[in-house]
């Protein structure tokens, strides 16, 4: 039952660390994932974005072997959680969504009996990171607020040696300051090689610690990858103030320009897609000045969401 | 090392968590016992009594055990050991095991501890150890209280045949406990596992003690545990070994039901 756990293979670690195919999970007649497949890298920070009810945290419980998938295949670490569940969770720390602690016990019991489940929790580290998350170990569970909760099973993920941690709406109730305290811990971990998969329908937190990102929705991937990339599909707000009244039919030519308005010396548009065309017209007439709103990746979700229903 | 760390995490982690509820059954039995054996001196050799009791039916007397209700024997069997003792080790199993299990599923708290390295099964198994654990420590409780009572009170009954009692009526706690774990295995429904282990429960202690008042239904008595436990008359008569055997293979069985189903089905989030 103790096995050490064999050290990386060089082949092992050619694997990704996650790899999800065809997954499906039905629960009855509802279809809470209808088929997704990915691939998580090692040492990368995935972002697994999505509205509430999108089969992010039904695909999370799949990989932890908690449900049993309808149809597909997941392996972490090469590993089938199905045939080497104990294997499997031995390299994973896993942050529940809906976070349910024995409530009678004491912050420190808790680490204490998951200590002894893990066995690989460090003490030293414990006391560093309930530190740096301002947390008061040896209150009792039910008289923390959900923040407080909240950071006790981030630091019972963070304390371990898991190679892989999969955070399911992590920063629920967490107030700023701890909210960046979390994301230098997710950096630390990365820098550290550790893979993390992080579910959240929180935007701005995916889009700062994520090197790539899936968009789910409605039990399927509608967007898959690099933050920059999503960033290149976004739809940003373009104002230029010419020096002379704008060129119109250079700029209707331009590719993914829409909503273009002319107001005297002023044009304004919606680009969707790269810049480049439109830099390329404005550089043969002189211009006053240019605005450009950083896109908002929001509205590019929402737009993905609204073209896959 | 960390092999039997997690194990006596496993077991003592949900017996530690269970404390409360185990006092306070430890001091119903304890409260129960005492008090019946202190009413024992008023009771003993009063032929009044006696005469009145068998003026009733005799099928009524012996299915509520009141028949000679003024030996030590009758006295703590129409008292104690025909009813409510086993009733309440049989609801205590119930209770135990379903707050070890369903409940916490229900209440999304496995969500955390089935994501450790450990398999289902030794989740189960550890859980079912915890409640057996606590009927153990219930039935060495009521042991003890009844031994001592015996002796304050004056109530001589030889101590083997107590024993042997206590220890059945333990045994017939854990088959209800076993079913429970059998139905929270195979369901997460905390309600479904109170109503059935309860209700069957009852309906075993009904199909013991009224069943034999029928000629036709009389054979079919032997069907519940409650026959198999106290059906010798433990009080009076030394148990056989089948009885202790009867009991404890079932509820051992039960739980494996309950584990093997437990490992293949989704578990319930909060």
């Amino acid at each position: 039952m103790d096995a050490p756990d064999a050290p990386s293979s060089p082949d092992e670690l050619d694997r990704p660390a996650l790899r999800i195919s065809g997954l499906v999970k039905d629960y009855g007649r509802v279809h809470a994932v209808r088929g997704i497949d990915l691939d998580v890298r090692r040492a990368e920070v995935f972002g697994f974005l999505g509205p509430n009810g999108a089969g992010k945290t039904t695909t999370i419980r799949c990989i932890l072997d908690l449900l049993r998938p309808t149809a597909g295949r997941i392996e972490v670490l090469g590993l089938d959680p199905r045939q080497d569940g104990v294997a499997v969770r031995r390299r994973i720390a896993y942050v529940p969504g809906e976070l349910r602690l024995p409530e009678r016990q004491t912050g420190r019991q808790l680490v204490a009996s998951i200590s002894r489940l893990r066995g690989d929790l460090d003490s030293a580290r414990v006391r560093e990171l309930a530190e740096r998350l301002s947390l008061d170990l040896g209150r009792r569970l039910r008289d923390l607020s959900s923040g407080n909760r909240r950071k006790v099973a981030l630091l019972l993920a963070f304390a371990s040696d898991a190679e892989v941690l999969v955070l399911d709406e992590p920063t629920n109730g967490l107030d700023p300051l701890m909210q960046h305290e979390f994301l230098r811990l997710v950096r630390e971990a990365r820098e550290a090689g550790t893979t993390i998969f992080l579910s959240s329908h929180v935007l701005s937190e995916v889009q700062r610690a994520a090197d790539r990102v899936a968009v789910l929705r409605a039990g399927k991937i509608v967007a898959l990858g690099t933050v920059d990339e999503l960033r290149g599909r976004a739809r940003q707000r373009v104002d230029v103030w010419f020096v002379d009244p704008p060129p119109a039919e250079e700029l209707a030519a331009v590719p993914g320009l829409e909503d273009q308005l002319v107001e005297g010396h002023r044009f304004a548009a919606v680009l969707s897609g790269s810049i480049q065309p439109l830099l390329e017209v404005l550089a043969r007439h002189p211009v006053v000045s240019m605005l450009v709103e950083e896109p908002d990746l929001e509205e590019t979700f929402l737009d993905l969401y609204e073209a896959a229903s | 090392m960390k092999a039997v760390g997690r194990w006596l995490e496993l077991v003592a982690g949900p017996f530690r968590s269970s404390w409360r509820a185990g006092l306070g059954w430890a001091i119903a039995f304890v409260l129960l016992v005492v008090s019946t054996v202190a009413f024992w001196p008023a009771f003993k050799g009063s032929t009044g009594l006696d005469a009145a009791f068998q003026a009733l039916p005799k099928g009524m007397l012996e299915a509520f055990g009141f028949q000679d209700f003024t030996s030590p024997a009758g006295y703590l069997r129409g008292g104690l050991y025909e009813v409510i003792v086993p009733l309440m080790f049989a609801a205590a199993g119930v209770l135990f095991a379903n707050s070890a299990t369903a409940g916490e599923e229900d209440a999304g708290r496995l969500e955390l501890l089935l994501a450790m390295p450990i398999t289902r099964r030794s989740f189960l198994a550890g859980r079912s150890l915890a409640v057996l654990g606590w009927m153990v420590v219930l039935a060495i409780v009521v042991l003890v209280a009844q031994l001592l009572s015996n002796g304050a009170f004056g109530l001589e009954i030889a101590a083997a045949r107590i024993v042997s009692t206590v220890v059945l009526c333990g045994l017939l706690g854990t088959v209800y406990a076993g079913l429970a774990v059998a139905i929270a295995g195979i369901l997460a429904r905390p309600g479904l596992v109170l109503s059935v282990g309860l209700g069957l429960s009852l309906v075993g202690y009904l199909v013991a003690a009224l069943f034999p008042l029928s000629d036709v239904l009389a054979p079919w008595a032997q069907l519940s545990p409650w026959d198999w436990a106290l059906g010798g008359d433990p009080l009076v008569n030394p148990a056989e070994l089948w009885r202790y055997a009867a009991l404890a293979v079932p509820s051992l069985a039960l739980a494996v039901v309950g584990i093997a189903a437990f490992e293949r089905r989704d578990i319930r989030s909060a």
